[in-house]
């Protein structure tokens, strides 16, 4: 309980930074979407003129785009990059900074079992990254219908907005598995962004190439909005391949961390 | 001269890893090019009417995505980014890994003035940046020569990659200035990625909103707009001011450095 509290602490301000940050962006972001609306509403116009194949090849993806949950979902991408930056950050240095910082053997000299610190550590990231879904929700919930024109698919937003926290917990995650992998992380930020920014990227290659297994490569894939606001709910497949990899980073952290050699300074 | 050896052998390996990754998104993006070549004509038309914001969330802008280079444009701002990660990464931890790996005292007692001392690893991250970019003009060169049926387009790449580097040099200065002269050099990992983080994101909402083209001083990944570039070369305007921050955050790494307290 001490270290949960500990923890939660030490994180407080750079969460509540992150959380701001993405609320500014959401709120930055979509204060231009009325202007935005008026010119799609235009274009709309021209593309009628245009032939058939055309518009059936670009046509659809524009209508969805131009409406506020196509926009946010535009939008959301960039949120959930930050999320997902902010989320692998905390669960890589919250496990490694012990090591970096030589707090270790004063940690492991307490009477605690390493499994016992492992999973508070983990609890109050997760406390952390859920308290940071639930200000950004709240945020872009209010933000969203201010400027909404039109009555728009609350449930659907609902749910693009929690793929968010979703994408964070994988990312949480890989960053505990990362921290177990790379035993000597001396700085946690460039493994971070480096491997962030390498799924963020595969993503914009990947999408013009449609469906197909390569959507399991990059979680920012995971929770396609398209299909969120279309249908409704989540791919089943991408939720249990997301469950998945939580588990097993969890795993192999829990076991790895268990056994591992910690140097004293 | 050590000192330059030492910095260079010690980023090897991470200088390795991202020209691996570079390569491989060059060549992993520009496969995809294959598929749009053939509605490339069609789309162009329609593109050109869509409103600027529109353009935006295609990741299109004004370019012409049915030749290769008109592609690799779009490709750019991906490559862009990643260069700019690096660079502000990079300097911003050469200067400040000394005080966080507690060998500042070890080096300061060597008999090296401090601004020597800032010259070396200067110099030893202009190389790895160079070297850098150096991987990515051949990479580009060779991935769209390969793709491209007659004339070349190593003029537009040239210009491209001399774009890259000065959003790199800036970079790269302002993320040793924040280190060398700030007071938190433990944290000064994390303020060069927010500011270079910030400044992509606001280059992102100029483009959506298409109506705030002036807060593009603010963003150095504005400066080289990739259709820009490709059309005319970089702006004289904005290479002025991007080797002016350049030079800024010099004369403030020098003058805030030669006179810290070490951690």
């Amino acid at each position: 309980m001490n270290m949960y509290l500990y923890e939660l602490k030490a994180y407080r301000n750079a969460t509540m930074i992150w959380t701001a940050s993405m609320t500014g962006l959401v709120l930055l972001m979509m204060a231009m979407y009325p202007s935005f609306a008026g010119d799609a509403e235009a274009f709309m116009d021209v593309l009628a003129s245009m032939p058939e194949s055309v518009v059936q090849a670009i046509g659809i993806q524009i209508d969805s785009i131009a409406s506020l949950l196509g926009y946010y979902s535009y939008i959301f991408l960039y949120v959930s990059l930050c999320g997902a930056i902010q989320a692998m950050h905390l669960g890589s240095s919250i496990l490694s900074k012990e090591t970096r910082e030589k707090t270790a053997d004063f940690l492991l000299a307490k009477p605690v079992t390493r499994g016992a610190i492992l999973i508070s550590k983990a609890l109050a990231a997760l406390t952390l990254l859920l308290a940071t879904n639930i200000v950004y929700f709240g945020a872009a919930s209010l933000i969203a219908s201010s400027v909404a024109l039109e009555p728009y698919d609350y449930g659907a937003f609902a749910l693009i907005s929690f793929s968010l926290l979703l994408l964070q917990l994988i990312f949480l995650a890989i960053g505990i598995a990362a921290a177990m992998l790379l035993p000597r992380m001396k700085t946690v930020l460039p493994v971070t962004l480096g491997t962030v920014f390498a799924f963020f990227v595969l993503t914009f290659i990947g999408s013009s190439s449609g469906n197909g297994k390569l959507r399991y490569v990059t979680p920012f894939h995971y929770f396609d909005r398209a299909y969120i606001i279309q249908h409704g709910s989540y791919e089943t497949g991408f939720v249990a391949a997301s469950l998945v990899i939580i588990a097993v980073c969890l795993l192999f952290g829990y076991l790895r961390y268990r056994s591992r050699d910690v140097h004293a300074v | 001269m050590n000192l330059y050896r030492r910095e260079m052998r010690a980023h090897l390996k991470s200088l390795l890893i991202w020209i691996a990754g570079i390569i491989a998104m060059l060549a992993a993006g520009m496969g995809k090019f294959t598929g749009m070549e053939e509605s490339g004509a069609a789309m162009n038309e329609l593109m050109a009417d869509m409103p600027k914001a529109l353009q935006a969330i295609m990741g299109i802008g004004e370019l012409d995505i049915g030749t290769p280079i008109g592609y690799y444009g779009v490709l750019f701002l991906y490559l862009l980014l990643m260069a700019a990660i690096h660079a502000s990464m990079l300097g911003a931890a050469i200067i400040s890994k000394e005080e966080r790996d507690k060998t500042a005292e070890f080096l300061l007692v060597k008999p090296l003035s401090r601004g020597r001392l800032l010259l070396c690893k200067l110099l030893a991250a202009l190389t790895q940046v160079l070297i850098f970019n150096l991987v990515m003009l051949t990479g580009s060169i060779l991935v769209i020569g390969s793709y491209t049926e007659g004339e070349s387009s190593a003029g537009a790449i040239l210009s491209l990659m001399a774009g890259m580097l000065l959003v790199q040099l800036i970079f790269l200065t302002v993320g040793m200035a924040i280190a060398g002269a700030g007071r938190h050099p433990k944290r000064a990992v994390a303020y060069s990625a927010a500011v270079m983080l910030l400044t992509f994101l606001l280059s992102m909402a100029i483009k959506i909103s298409g109506h705030i083209d002036y807060m593009g001083v603010f963003t150095p990944f504005y400066y080289v707009d990739a259709a820009a570039v490709i059309d005319q070369g970089i702006g004289a305007g904005y290479a002025l001011l991007s080797l002016g921050i350049t030079a800024v955050a010099l004369v403030v790494l020098f003058a805030g450095y030669n006179r810290r307290d070490m951690r």
